[in-house]
């Protein structure tokens, strides 16, 4: 009768605690009970709730709006926007240059809503789209331009974080500001763009 | 255990109640505290709802977290508590000092007497559940005999003997694992570690 040895199953210990695992419940069964417990607490009246969820989706805009205006005006293109607040976010943070070309109106964006939650999904997959998309435009456009350089991006970084660590203490005392939140969260993705710029050794350009 | 600085701003937001902030916390840390609640458990649909039992001891205690400890830590120690003592409720860890003194108690019954360990996670089901505790907490979640004899109510070196007699039942159970290794890749080759 053969037996690992010691060594063969420390191995397979190894290998073991190495092996990712699944949650063993998804978060709406965990939320379900969290809320039957009153441990997730709705804090919103509904009036507040209609107030954020207009400028949640008022600040979305701006910055999707303003970030690829900055984009594009640091890569050179013309700019988008003779009416900025026209551009609706999902489009400009997946396709910048279609988006440009077809402004829609300013009510567009937020018209077609039917519920407060259905605007949610929609602003998070909007920051969620708008941190890919810089992510991506900061590690794949490559056409120089003699402004770029290791220093400016450090420079940003330096401005990112200082803007950073503002949002982040305007958090400690309106912790659900919904437009400091975003200027939150969209600093947090310039920032990780940035530090990647910073870290390339090559001069890449784009964000 | 090496992990990521829990935000505390989503600490804050989580004991006030925001789900996302819970939802956040839950992603991060559920993979590790789920594997030892599973580990454990030894029994999948067990471990769900002791998974679920923990992660509401988590958030209800959450005010009390002081930063001492990684978050990380602190939750696993919930777990590794509250997922005790819902096998000690069900009678499963009853009798932790029998089975030490017992061999036989080191592994379950198999109706046929035999078994194909195919990986060490099954046949950590075919300790008893004391001999599985002991192995989990020391050789997968690096506790000493010492802690482990706080959590089980049983002296180090009770402790240290349930994990020599675990780990050489498991050296047993997963001889076929070392032939597979040893010998041509022969899948579904029907080695027999005898119980």
């Amino acid at each position: 009768m053969s037996h690992l040895s010691e060594d063969q199953l420390d191995h397979l210990i190894a290998e073991e605690k190495a092996r990712p695992q699944p949650p063993l419940n998804d978060w709406r069964t965990i939320a379900a009970r969290a809320r039957d417990e009153g441990l997730i607490r709705e804090t919103s009246s509904p009036g507040w709730v209609s107030s954020q969820s207009w400028m949640q989706a008022a600040a979305a805009v701006l910055l999707l709006v303003g970030g690829i205006a900055i984009g594009r005006t640091t890569i050179g293109l013309p700019s988008a926007t003779q009416n900025p607040a026209s551009v609706p976010a999902e489009n400009v943070a997946t396709t910048p240059t279609s988006a440009a070309a077809a402004p829609q109106s300013p009510s567009s964006a937020t018209a077609s809503f039917a519920s407060l939650e259905e605007a949610s999904a929609t602003l998070d997959r909007a920051v969620e789209d708008y941190r890919r998309a810089t992510e991506f435009l900061a590690a794949n456009n490559s056409s120089g331009r003699p402004g770029d350089s290791a220093a400016m991006y450090s420079a940003r970084l330096v401005a990112l974080d200082k803007v950073f660590n503002a949002t982040e203490s305007a958090l400690q005392a309106a912790p659900h500001d919904p437009v400091i939140n975003q200027y939150y969260l969209a600093t947090m993705g310039a920032r990780a763009a940035t530090r990647q710029m910073v870290a390339r050794p090559v001069v890449l350009r784009g964000f | 255990m090496s992990e990521m600085p829990i935000d505390q701003l989503d600490l804050k937001r989580a004991i006030a109640g925001d789900e996302r902030a819970m939802q956040r916390l839950w992603s991060q840390h559920a993979p590790h505290i789920d594997a030892v609640v599973r580990r454990l458990c030894g029994d999948p649909e067990l471990a769900a709802d002791v998974s679920q039992e923990v992660w509401m001891q988590i958030f209800r205690a959450l005010p009390s977290y002081r930063g001492d400890s990684q978050f990380g830590t602190w939750a696993h120690r919930i777990a590794v508590n509250r997922t005790l003592n819902a096998l000690r409720k069900i009678r499963r860890l009853a009798k932790l000092e029998v089975d030490i003194e017992d061999d036989s108690a080191m592994v379950e019954m198999d109706s046929d007497r035999t078994f194909l360990a195919e990986s060490i996670e099954q046949a950590m089901t075919k300790l008893s559940p004391g001999a599985r505790a002991v192995f989990v907490l020391h050789d997968i979640e690096g506790y000493t005999h010492g802690e482990i004899g706080e959590e089980l109510g049983i002296t180090p070196g009770g402790s240290k003997s349930q994990l020599f007699k675990a780990r050489a039942k498991l050296k047993k159970l997963l001889a076929n694992l070392m032939d597979e290794s040893t010998t041509v890749a022969g899948k579904g080759k029907a080695h027999v570690a005898p119980v």
